[in-house]
Protein backbone atom coordinates (compact mmCIF):
# COMPACT_ATOMS: atom_id res chain seq x y z
CA UNK A 1 0.00 0.00 0.00
CA UNK A 2 1.74 3.04 -1.30
CA UNK A 3 -0.59 5.77 -0.13
CA UNK A 4 -0.44 5.30 3.62
CA UNK A 5 3.31 5.92 4.14
CA UNK A 6 3.09 8.74 1.64
CA UNK A 7 0.34 10.40 3.57
CA UNK A 8 1.92 9.83 6.94
CA UNK A 9 5.28 11.14 5.82
CA UNK A 10 3.70 14.12 4.19
CA UNK A 11 1.82 14.85 7.35
CA UNK A 12 4.88 14.47 9.55
CA UNK A 13 7.05 16.67 7.35
CA UNK A 14 4.37 19.26 7.60
CA UNK A 15 4.38 18.90 11.37
CA UNK A 16 8.13 19.25 11.57
CA UNK A 17 8.29 22.35 9.43
CA UNK A 18 5.28 24.03 10.87
CA UNK A 19 5.40 22.67 14.40
CA UNK A 20 2.07 21.73 15.80
CA UNK A 21 0.58 25.17 15.52
CA UNK A 22 -1.05 24.06 12.32
CA UNK A 23 -3.53 21.34 11.87
CA UNK A 24 -1.91 18.03 11.14
CA UNK A 25 -3.45 16.52 8.09
CA UNK A 26 -5.31 13.43 9.20
CA UNK A 27 -4.59 10.20 7.44
CA UNK A 28 -8.20 9.27 7.42
CA UNK A 29 -11.61 10.66 8.09
CA UNK A 30 -12.75 7.46 9.72
CA UNK A 31 -12.78 6.45 13.34
CA UNK A 32 -9.88 4.03 12.88
CA UNK A 33 -6.91 5.19 14.98
CA UNK A 34 -3.89 6.38 13.03
CA UNK A 35 -0.29 5.47 13.87
CA UNK A 36 -0.26 7.87 16.85
CA UNK A 37 -3.52 6.45 18.23
CA UNK A 38 -5.53 9.48 17.14
CA UNK A 39 -9.07 8.91 15.99
CA UNK A 40 -10.56 11.50 13.67
CA UNK A 41 -14.16 12.29 12.90
CA UNK A 42 -15.97 14.58 10.50
CA UNK A 43 -18.44 16.73 12.39
CA UNK A 44 -20.92 19.53 11.93
CA UNK A 45 -22.34 21.99 14.39
CA UNK A 46 -23.22 25.51 15.38
CA UNK A 47 -20.84 27.82 17.25
CA UNK A 48 -22.31 28.96 20.56
CA UNK A 49 -19.30 30.66 22.19
CA UNK A 50 -15.76 31.51 21.17
CA UNK A 51 -13.11 32.08 23.85
CA UNK A 52 -11.30 35.42 23.68
CA UNK A 53 -8.04 33.67 22.72
CA UNK A 54 -9.90 31.49 20.17
CA UNK A 55 -8.30 28.38 21.63
CA UNK A 56 -11.61 26.91 22.65
CA UNK A 57 -15.12 27.14 21.30
CA UNK A 58 -18.44 25.91 22.61
CA UNK A 59 -20.07 24.06 19.75
CA UNK A 60 -23.49 22.50 19.57
CA UNK A 61 -22.60 19.61 17.32
CA UNK A 62 -24.67 17.01 15.54
CA UNK A 63 -24.19 13.36 16.33
CA UNK A 64 -20.66 12.19 15.63
CA UNK A 65 -21.31 8.59 14.58
CA UNK A 66 -19.19 6.15 16.50
CA UNK A 67 -18.05 8.74 19.03
CA UNK A 68 -20.58 11.10 20.59
CA UNK A 69 -24.29 11.86 20.47
CA UNK A 70 -25.56 15.30 19.56
CA UNK A 71 -24.53 17.69 22.34
CA UNK A 72 -23.07 21.05 23.29
CA UNK A 73 -19.38 20.86 24.16
CA UNK A 74 -16.45 23.13 24.74
CA UNK A 75 -13.79 21.95 22.28
CA UNK A 76 -10.08 22.73 21.98
CA UNK A 77 -9.21 24.52 18.76
CA UNK A 78 -5.84 23.53 17.31
CA UNK A 79 -5.29 26.67 15.28
CA UNK A 80 -6.98 29.83 16.61
CA UNK A 81 -6.52 31.40 13.15
CA UNK A 82 -9.15 29.00 11.85
CA UNK A 83 -11.73 30.87 13.93
CA UNK A 84 -10.76 34.30 12.61
CA UNK A 85 -13.67 34.41 10.16
CA UNK A 86 -16.11 32.46 12.33
CA UNK A 87 -18.60 34.03 14.68
CA UNK A 88 -21.20 32.84 17.16
CA UNK A 89 -24.22 31.46 15.38
CA UNK A 90 -22.27 30.20 12.36
CA UNK A 91 -22.81 26.68 11.20
CA UNK A 92 -19.49 24.94 10.65
CA UNK A 93 -18.02 21.66 9.56
CA UNK A 94 -14.85 20.53 11.28
CA UNK A 95 -12.75 17.52 12.17
CA UNK A 96 -12.59 16.26 15.73
CA UNK A 97 -9.46 14.38 16.74
CA UNK A 98 -9.30 12.36 19.92
CA UNK A 99 -6.40 10.60 21.60
CA UNK A 100 -6.52 8.72 24.86
CA UNK A 101 -6.09 11.89 26.90
CA UNK A 102 -6.99 14.93 24.82
CA UNK A 103 -8.90 16.16 21.83
CA UNK A 104 -8.82 19.04 19.37
CA UNK A 105 -10.65 20.25 16.33
CA UNK A 106 -9.33 21.57 13.03
CA UNK A 107 -10.40 21.90 9.42
CA UNK A 108 -13.05 24.41 10.51
CA UNK A 109 -15.15 25.63 7.60
CA UNK A 110 -18.03 28.02 7.82
CA UNK A 111 -20.92 26.55 5.85
CA UNK A 112 -23.68 28.95 6.77
CA UNK A 113 -25.63 30.77 9.36
CA UNK A 114 -27.74 28.42 11.44
CA UNK A 115 -31.41 29.28 11.09
CA UNK A 116 -32.15 27.50 14.37
CA UNK A 117 -29.83 29.80 16.27
CA UNK A 118 -31.06 32.90 14.52
CA UNK A 119 -34.58 31.86 15.44
CA UNK A 120 -33.53 30.92 18.95
CA UNK A 121 -32.35 34.48 19.55
CA UNK A 122 -35.85 35.82 18.92
CA UNK A 123 -38.47 35.14 21.57
CA UNK A 124 -41.35 33.03 20.32
CA UNK A 125 -43.57 35.28 22.41
CA UNK A 126 -43.30 37.52 25.45
CA UNK A 127 -45.76 36.29 28.06
CA UNK A 128 -48.19 38.75 29.58
CA UNK A 129 -47.53 39.64 33.17
CA UNK A 130 -50.51 38.01 34.79
CA UNK A 131 -51.12 35.56 37.64
CA UNK A 132 -51.62 31.84 37.14
CA UNK A 133 -55.20 30.63 37.06
CA UNK A 134 -56.59 28.39 39.75
CA UNK A 135 -59.36 25.78 39.61
CA UNK A 136 -62.68 27.61 39.30
CA UNK A 137 -61.16 30.52 37.36
CA UNK A 138 -62.49 31.11 33.84
CA UNK A 139 -59.92 30.75 31.07
CA UNK A 140 -59.99 33.79 28.77
CA UNK A 141 -61.24 32.88 25.33
CA UNK A 142 -58.56 31.96 22.82
CA UNK A 143 -58.65 31.34 19.09
CA UNK A 144 -56.61 28.67 17.31
CA UNK A 145 -56.25 27.50 13.71
CA UNK A 146 -57.53 23.94 13.43
CA UNK A 147 -56.49 21.01 11.27
CA UNK A 148 -59.11 21.98 8.63
CA UNK A 149 -57.67 25.48 8.34
CA UNK A 150 -60.63 26.96 10.24
CA UNK A 151 -60.50 29.14 13.35
CA UNK A 152 -61.66 27.46 16.52
CA UNK A 153 -62.25 29.12 19.89
CA UNK A 154 -62.44 27.70 23.38
CA UNK A 155 -65.86 29.37 23.63
CA UNK A 156 -67.06 27.24 20.72
CA UNK A 157 -67.21 24.39 23.21
CA UNK A 158 -69.36 26.01 25.90
CA UNK A 159 -71.75 23.41 27.22
CA UNK A 160 -69.13 20.70 26.97
CA UNK A 161 -66.31 19.72 29.28
CA UNK A 162 -63.06 20.34 27.39
CA UNK A 163 -59.67 18.73 27.89
CA UNK A 164 -56.84 20.50 26.13
CA UNK A 165 -53.08 20.08 26.12
CA UNK A 166 -50.09 21.58 24.30
CA UNK A 167 -47.62 19.84 22.01
CA UNK A 168 -45.73 20.16 18.72
CA UNK A 169 -45.72 17.54 15.99
CA UNK A 170 -41.91 17.40 15.67
CA UNK A 171 -41.56 16.60 19.39
CA UNK A 172 -39.06 13.74 19.51
CA UNK A 173 -39.33 12.56 23.11
CA UNK A 174 -41.65 9.57 23.60
CA UNK A 175 -42.62 10.53 27.15
CA UNK A 176 -43.62 14.08 26.17
CA UNK A 177 -45.96 15.03 23.32
CA UNK A 178 -46.46 11.48 22.04
CA UNK A 179 -47.40 10.38 25.56
CA UNK A 180 -49.91 13.24 25.88
CA UNK A 181 -51.57 12.34 22.61
CA UNK A 182 -51.53 8.62 23.42
CA UNK A 183 -53.19 9.41 26.75
CA UNK A 184 -55.83 11.49 24.97
CA UNK A 185 -56.40 8.60 22.56
CA UNK A 186 -56.84 6.12 25.41
CA UNK A 187 -59.02 8.46 27.49
CA UNK A 188 -61.26 9.11 24.47
CA UNK A 189 -61.60 5.37 23.95
CA UNK A 190 -62.60 4.97 27.60
CA UNK A 191 -65.25 7.69 27.31
CA UNK A 192 -66.63 6.46 23.98
CA UNK A 193 -66.92 2.90 25.24
CA UNK A 194 -68.52 3.74 28.58
CA UNK A 195 -72.30 3.40 28.31
CA UNK A 196 -73.04 5.77 31.22
CA UNK A 197 -70.57 8.47 30.15
CA UNK A 198 -71.90 11.92 29.31
CA UNK A 199 -71.58 12.97 25.68
CA UNK A 200 -70.93 16.69 26.20
CA UNK A 201 -67.16 16.61 26.14
CA UNK A 202 -64.41 17.57 23.72
CA UNK A 203 -60.66 16.97 23.37
CA UNK A 204 -58.37 19.61 21.88
CA UNK A 205 -54.63 19.27 21.27
CA UNK A 206 -52.93 22.62 20.65
CA UNK A 207 -49.55 22.94 18.96
CA UNK A 208 -47.36 25.87 19.99
CA UNK A 209 -45.35 25.45 16.75
CA UNK A 210 -47.87 27.18 14.47
CA UNK A 211 -45.17 28.10 11.94
CA UNK A 212 -44.49 24.44 11.22
CA UNK A 213 -47.74 22.81 12.31
CA UNK A 214 -49.88 24.05 9.46
CA UNK A 215 -53.35 22.49 9.09
CA UNK A 216 -52.15 19.78 6.69
CA UNK A 217 -49.36 18.78 9.07
CA UNK A 218 -51.80 18.64 11.96
CA UNK A 219 -54.31 16.59 9.96
CA UNK A 220 -51.65 14.02 9.07
CA UNK A 221 -50.43 13.86 12.67
CA UNK A 222 -53.99 13.59 14.00
CA UNK A 223 -54.71 10.59 11.81
CA UNK A 224 -51.85 8.69 13.44
CA UNK A 225 -53.54 8.99 16.84
CA UNK A 226 -57.19 9.24 15.95
CA UNK A 227 -57.46 6.82 13.07
CA UNK A 228 -60.46 7.51 10.88
CA UNK A 229 -62.73 8.53 13.75
CA UNK A 230 -62.40 12.25 14.53
CA UNK A 231 -65.28 12.17 17.03
CA UNK A 232 -64.83 14.88 19.71
CA UNK A 233 -61.07 15.25 19.20
CA UNK A 234 -59.64 18.23 17.35
CA UNK A 235 -56.05 19.30 16.64
CA UNK A 236 -55.12 22.97 16.26
CA UNK A 237 -52.23 25.41 16.53
CA UNK A 238 -51.87 28.57 18.62
CA UNK A 239 -50.34 31.74 17.23
CA UNK A 240 -47.59 33.29 19.39
CA UNK A 241 -49.88 36.17 20.46
CA UNK A 242 -52.40 33.63 21.77
CA UNK A 243 -49.67 31.78 23.64
CA UNK A 244 -48.49 35.05 25.18
CA UNK A 245 -51.89 35.29 26.89
CA UNK A 246 -52.44 31.61 27.70
CA UNK A 247 -48.97 30.43 28.73
CA UNK A 248 -48.52 32.56 31.87
CA UNK A 249 -52.09 31.84 33.02
CA UNK A 250 -51.59 28.08 32.67
CA UNK A 251 -47.92 27.98 33.77
CA UNK A 252 -47.00 26.61 30.33
CA UNK A 253 -43.28 26.81 29.58
CA UNK A 254 -42.15 26.77 25.96
CA UNK A 255 -38.46 27.25 25.23
CA UNK A 256 -36.97 27.49 21.75
CA UNK A 257 -34.10 25.08 21.60
CA UNK A 258 -31.94 23.57 18.87
CA UNK A 259 -34.50 24.04 16.11
CA UNK A 260 -37.26 22.58 18.28
CA UNK A 261 -38.69 23.26 21.70
CA UNK A 262 -38.16 22.29 25.28
CA UNK A 263 -41.44 22.55 27.12
CA UNK A 264 -43.36 21.43 30.14
CA UNK A 265 -46.68 19.61 29.97
CA UNK A 266 -49.93 21.29 30.94
CA UNK A 267 -53.25 19.55 30.44
CA UNK A 268 -56.36 21.46 31.45
CA UNK A 269 -59.94 20.30 31.95
CA UNK A 270 -62.62 23.00 31.61
CA UNK A 271 -66.17 22.68 32.84
CA UNK A 272 -69.09 23.46 30.48
CA UNK A 273 -68.87 27.14 31.50
CA UNK A 274 -65.20 27.38 30.51
CA UNK A 275 -63.83 27.43 34.05
CA UNK A 276 -60.82 25.40 35.10
CA UNK A 277 -62.09 22.16 36.60
CA UNK A 278 -58.79 20.37 36.98
CA UNK A 279 -55.20 20.71 35.78
CA UNK A 280 -52.84 17.82 35.11
CA UNK A 281 -49.20 18.90 35.31
CA UNK A 282 -46.39 16.79 33.85
CA UNK A 283 -46.82 13.30 32.47
CA UNK A 284 -47.45 11.20 35.58
CA UNK A 285 -51.21 10.87 35.17
CA UNK A 286 -53.29 8.18 33.53
CA UNK A 287 -55.92 8.16 30.76
CA UNK A 288 -58.41 6.83 33.33
CA UNK A 289 -57.84 9.88 35.55
CA UNK A 290 -58.39 12.21 32.59
CA UNK A 291 -61.58 10.36 31.59
CA UNK A 292 -62.84 10.58 35.17
CA UNK A 293 -62.17 14.32 35.28
CA UNK A 294 -64.06 14.79 32.00
CA UNK A 295 -67.05 12.87 33.31
CA UNK A 296 -67.12 14.91 36.52
CA UNK A 297 -66.58 18.22 34.70
CA UNK A 298 -69.27 17.50 32.11
CA UNK A 299 -71.81 17.16 34.91
CA UNK A 300 -70.99 20.62 36.24
CA UNK A 301 -73.52 23.16 35.12
CA UNK A 302 -72.65 26.13 33.01
CA UNK A 303 -72.62 29.42 34.88
CA UNK A 304 -75.95 31.28 34.96
CA UNK A 305 -76.50 33.28 31.83
CA UNK A 306 -74.02 31.19 29.87
CA UNK A 307 -75.41 30.30 26.50
CA UNK A 308 -74.74 26.59 26.10
CA UNK A 309 -73.95 26.80 22.43
CA UNK A 310 -72.93 23.32 21.46
CA UNK A 311 -71.49 24.01 18.05
CA UNK A 312 -70.99 21.05 15.76
CA UNK A 313 -67.43 20.62 14.65
CA UNK B 1 -33.13 13.72 13.01
CA UNK B 2 -31.05 16.49 11.49
CA UNK B 3 -30.25 16.12 7.82
CA UNK B 4 -26.83 14.78 7.12
CA UNK B 5 -24.35 17.38 5.92
CA UNK B 6 -24.67 17.83 2.17
CA UNK B 7 -21.01 18.53 1.56
CA UNK B 8 -18.76 16.68 3.91
CA UNK B 9 -15.27 18.06 3.59
CA UNK B 10 -13.01 15.53 1.99
CA UNK B 11 -9.73 14.89 3.76
CA UNK B 12 -7.25 17.45 2.52
CA UNK B 13 -4.31 15.27 3.24
CA UNK B 14 -2.01 16.15 0.40
CA UNK B 15 -2.79 19.87 0.15
CA UNK B 16 0.35 21.07 1.84
CA UNK B 17 2.61 18.05 1.55
CA UNK B 18 5.81 18.89 -0.30
CA UNK B 19 5.33 16.93 -3.50
CA UNK B 20 7.99 14.39 -4.35
CA UNK B 21 10.07 14.88 -1.25
CA UNK B 22 8.66 11.96 0.69
CA UNK B 23 9.42 9.62 -2.18
CA UNK B 24 13.12 10.08 -1.62
CA UNK B 25 13.07 9.10 2.05
CA UNK B 26 14.52 5.75 2.98
CA UNK B 27 12.71 3.57 5.44
CA UNK B 28 15.24 4.56 8.10
CA UNK B 29 14.75 8.25 7.51
CA UNK B 30 11.07 7.68 7.55
CA UNK B 31 11.20 6.02 10.95
CA UNK B 32 13.47 8.76 12.29
CA UNK B 33 11.03 11.34 11.02
CA UNK B 34 8.21 9.50 12.68
CA UNK B 35 10.04 9.32 16.00
CA UNK B 36 11.39 12.87 16.16
CA UNK B 37 8.33 14.43 14.61
CA UNK B 38 6.07 12.47 16.89
CA UNK B 39 8.01 13.45 20.00
CA UNK B 40 8.18 17.10 18.99
CA UNK B 41 4.53 17.14 18.19
CA UNK B 42 3.53 15.45 21.41
CA UNK B 43 5.63 17.90 23.39
CA UNK B 44 4.26 20.87 21.53
CA UNK B 45 0.69 19.67 21.79
CA UNK B 46 1.09 19.07 25.49
CA UNK B 47 2.73 22.43 26.04
CA UNK B 48 0.21 24.20 23.88
CA UNK B 49 -2.68 22.52 25.62
CA UNK B 50 -1.23 23.25 29.03
CA UNK B 51 -0.47 26.89 28.33
CA UNK B 52 -3.84 27.36 26.70
CA UNK B 53 -5.42 25.97 29.82
CA UNK B 54 -3.30 28.18 32.03
CA UNK B 55 -4.17 31.25 30.02
CA UNK B 56 -7.88 30.66 29.79
CA UNK B 57 -9.66 33.04 32.12
CA UNK B 58 -12.05 31.79 34.78
CA UNK B 59 -15.50 31.03 33.44
CA UNK B 60 -17.01 33.87 35.36
CA UNK B 61 -15.44 36.50 37.55
CA UNK B 62 -16.40 36.65 41.18
CA UNK B 63 -18.75 39.54 41.93
CA UNK B 64 -17.06 42.46 43.66
CA UNK B 65 -19.39 42.26 46.61
CA UNK B 66 -20.74 38.75 47.13
CA UNK B 67 -24.46 38.48 47.60
CA UNK B 68 -25.96 36.72 50.56
CA UNK B 69 -27.88 33.53 50.08
CA UNK B 70 -31.44 34.69 50.80
CA UNK B 71 -33.53 32.81 53.34
CA UNK B 72 -36.14 30.48 51.92
CA UNK B 73 -38.78 27.89 52.79
CA UNK B 74 -38.84 25.05 50.24
CA UNK B 75 -39.34 21.31 49.96
CA UNK B 76 -36.65 18.74 49.36
CA UNK B 77 -37.43 15.81 47.03
CA UNK B 78 -37.88 13.63 50.11
CA UNK B 79 -40.85 15.88 51.01
CA UNK B 80 -38.96 17.42 53.94
CA UNK B 81 -39.28 21.16 54.54
CA UNK B 82 -35.92 22.92 54.14
CA UNK B 83 -34.74 26.44 54.98
CA UNK B 84 -31.41 28.24 54.75
CA UNK B 85 -30.69 27.13 58.32
CA UNK B 86 -30.46 23.52 57.15
CA UNK B 87 -27.55 24.43 54.88
CA UNK B 88 -25.69 26.64 57.34
CA UNK B 89 -21.99 26.01 57.82
CA UNK B 90 -21.46 24.14 54.58
CA UNK B 91 -20.09 25.09 51.18
CA UNK B 92 -22.84 24.90 48.59
CA UNK B 93 -22.68 24.27 44.87
CA UNK B 94 -25.99 25.47 43.45
CA UNK B 95 -27.49 24.65 40.06
CA UNK B 96 -30.87 25.14 38.37
CA UNK B 97 -33.01 22.69 36.47
CA UNK B 98 -36.39 21.79 35.09
CA UNK B 99 -36.92 18.11 34.54
CA UNK B 100 -38.82 18.64 31.27
CA UNK B 101 -35.61 19.91 29.73
CA UNK B 102 -34.72 17.87 26.68
CA UNK B 103 -31.24 18.87 25.57
CA UNK B 104 -28.46 21.08 26.79
CA UNK B 105 -29.46 21.62 30.41
CA UNK B 106 -28.97 17.92 31.03
CA UNK B 107 -25.27 18.70 30.70
CA UNK B 108 -25.50 20.85 33.83
CA UNK B 109 -26.90 17.91 35.80
CA UNK B 110 -24.06 15.76 34.45
CA UNK B 111 -21.64 18.34 35.90
CA UNK B 112 -23.37 18.14 39.26
CA UNK B 113 -23.12 14.33 39.15
CA UNK B 114 -19.40 14.64 38.34
CA UNK B 115 -18.99 16.99 41.28
CA UNK B 116 -20.78 14.57 43.58
CA UNK B 117 -18.32 11.85 42.55
CA UNK B 118 -15.30 14.14 42.87
CA UNK B 119 -16.47 15.29 46.31
CA UNK B 120 -17.18 11.83 47.71
CA UNK B 121 -16.48 11.94 51.44
CA UNK B 122 -16.41 15.75 51.63
CA UNK B 123 -18.78 16.41 54.51
CA UNK B 124 -18.35 20.18 54.25
CA UNK B 125 -20.02 20.49 50.82
CA UNK B 126 -23.63 20.15 49.77
CA UNK B 127 -24.96 20.15 46.21
CA UNK B 128 -28.27 21.97 45.74
CA UNK B 129 -30.41 21.98 42.58
CA UNK B 130 -33.33 24.40 42.36
CA UNK B 131 -36.17 23.77 39.93
CA UNK B 132 -37.63 26.64 37.92
CA UNK B 133 -40.76 24.63 37.02
CA UNK B 134 -42.11 23.59 40.43
CA UNK B 135 -45.63 22.62 39.39
CA UNK B 136 -44.12 19.94 37.16
CA UNK B 137 -41.20 19.22 39.44
CA UNK B 138 -42.98 17.95 42.53
CA UNK B 139 -40.91 16.15 45.18
CA UNK B 140 -41.89 12.82 43.60
CA UNK B 141 -40.87 13.95 40.10
CA UNK B 142 -37.58 15.31 41.42
CA UNK B 143 -36.92 12.06 43.30
CA UNK B 144 -37.28 10.07 40.07
CA UNK B 145 -35.07 12.56 38.25
CA UNK B 146 -32.43 12.53 41.00
CA UNK B 147 -32.25 8.75 40.90
CA UNK B 148 -31.24 8.92 37.24
CA UNK B 149 -28.17 10.87 38.31
CA UNK B 150 -27.49 8.64 41.31
CA UNK B 151 -27.89 11.67 43.55
CA UNK B 152 -27.10 10.89 47.19
CA UNK B 153 -30.08 12.10 49.32
CA UNK B 154 -27.68 13.31 52.01
CA UNK B 155 -25.30 15.22 49.76
CA UNK B 156 -27.29 16.42 46.73
CA UNK B 157 -30.60 18.10 47.45
CA UNK B 158 -33.30 18.95 44.90
CA UNK B 159 -35.54 21.80 46.03
CA UNK B 160 -39.04 22.73 44.89
CA UNK B 161 -41.95 24.64 46.40
CA UNK B 162 -44.03 27.68 45.57
CA UNK B 163 -42.92 29.20 42.29
CA UNK B 164 -42.93 32.71 43.77
CA UNK B 165 -40.69 31.58 46.63
CA UNK B 166 -38.24 29.80 44.31
CA UNK B 167 -38.08 32.72 41.88
CA UNK B 168 -37.58 35.20 44.73
CA UNK B 169 -34.66 33.12 46.07
CA UNK B 170 -33.06 32.73 42.63
CA UNK B 171 -33.41 36.44 41.79
CA UNK B 172 -32.23 37.62 45.19
CA UNK B 173 -29.19 35.35 45.33
CA UNK B 174 -28.14 34.24 41.86
CA UNK B 175 -29.70 35.27 38.55
CA UNK B 176 -31.53 38.14 36.92
CA UNK B 177 -34.64 37.47 34.91
CA UNK B 178 -36.77 39.08 32.23
CA UNK B 179 -40.03 38.20 30.54
CA UNK B 180 -38.42 38.75 27.13
CA UNK B 181 -36.22 35.70 27.80
CA UNK B 182 -39.01 33.39 28.91
CA UNK B 183 -39.32 31.52 25.60
CA UNK B 184 -35.54 31.31 25.29
CA UNK B 185 -34.48 30.26 28.79
CA UNK B 186 -36.71 28.56 31.38
CA UNK B 187 -38.17 31.16 33.71
CA UNK B 188 -36.42 33.86 31.67
CA UNK B 189 -33.35 33.56 33.92
CA UNK B 190 -30.16 34.69 32.17
CA UNK B 191 -27.25 32.26 32.71
CA UNK B 192 -29.48 29.49 34.00
CA UNK B 193 -26.76 27.03 33.01
CA UNK B 194 -24.34 28.50 35.55
CA UNK B 195 -23.26 26.80 38.76
CA UNK B 196 -22.73 28.92 41.87
CA UNK B 197 -20.33 28.41 44.72
CA UNK B 198 -21.57 29.61 48.12
CA UNK B 199 -19.16 29.81 51.05
CA UNK B 200 -19.74 28.56 54.58
CA UNK B 201 -20.98 31.92 55.78
CA UNK B 202 -23.72 31.98 53.12
CA UNK B 203 -22.07 34.39 50.70
CA UNK B 204 -22.45 33.65 46.98
CA UNK B 205 -18.83 33.76 45.88
CA UNK B 206 -18.46 32.71 42.26
CA UNK B 207 -20.35 31.52 39.15
CA UNK B 208 -19.17 29.00 36.56
CA UNK B 209 -20.48 28.24 33.07
CA UNK B 210 -22.02 24.81 33.52
CA UNK B 211 -21.60 23.81 29.87
CA UNK B 212 -17.86 24.44 29.87
CA UNK B 213 -15.70 21.37 29.79
CA UNK B 214 -13.48 22.66 32.60
CA UNK B 215 -16.32 23.71 34.94
CA UNK B 216 -15.79 20.85 37.38
CA UNK B 217 -12.04 21.41 37.58
CA UNK B 218 -12.54 25.13 38.13
CA UNK B 219 -15.16 24.63 40.82
CA UNK B 220 -13.00 22.14 42.69
CA UNK B 221 -10.05 24.55 42.54
CA UNK B 222 -12.20 27.46 43.75
CA UNK B 223 -13.59 25.30 46.55
CA UNK B 224 -10.05 24.46 47.62
CA UNK B 225 -9.19 28.18 47.75
CA UNK B 226 -12.25 28.88 49.89
CA UNK B 227 -11.31 26.08 52.28
CA UNK B 228 -7.83 27.55 52.67
CA UNK B 229 -9.29 30.99 53.20
CA UNK B 230 -11.57 29.85 56.01
CA UNK B 231 -8.84 27.76 57.65
CA UNK B 232 -6.31 30.61 57.64
CA UNK B 233 -5.74 32.08 61.12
Amino acid sequence: MKTLPTLLTGGLLLLMTAGCGRAPAPASATAAPDAAGTRSFEARGVVREIAADRRTAVIRHEEIPGYMPKMTMELNVRDPAELAEVSVGDEITFRLHATADTHWIDGIRRVGRAPAVAAAETPLFVPEETPELKPGDPVPDAEFLDEHGRPVRLSDFRGRAVAFTFFFTRCPLPDYCPRMNAHFRDARQLLLSRPDAPTNWQFLCVSFDAAFDQPAVLARYARAYRGDNPDRWLFAAAAPATLARLAPRLDLMVIREAGGFSHNLRTVVLDPAGRIFRQFDGNAWTPAELAEALVAAARESGAPGDAAEVGQR
Amino acid sequence: MPPSPPNRPSPRVADNAPAGREATLTRREWLATLGVGGALCLAAVTLGWWTARRRSPPAHEAPATPRELADFALLERSGRAVTREDLRGRFLIVSFLFTSCSLSCRAVNDRMAELQRALAGAEDVRLVSLTVDPRTDTPATLARFAARYHADPNRWWFLTGEKAELYRLIEASFLSRSRELETLIPGGFANLDHLFLVDRTGRVRQAFGGLRADAVRQILAALERLREETQAP
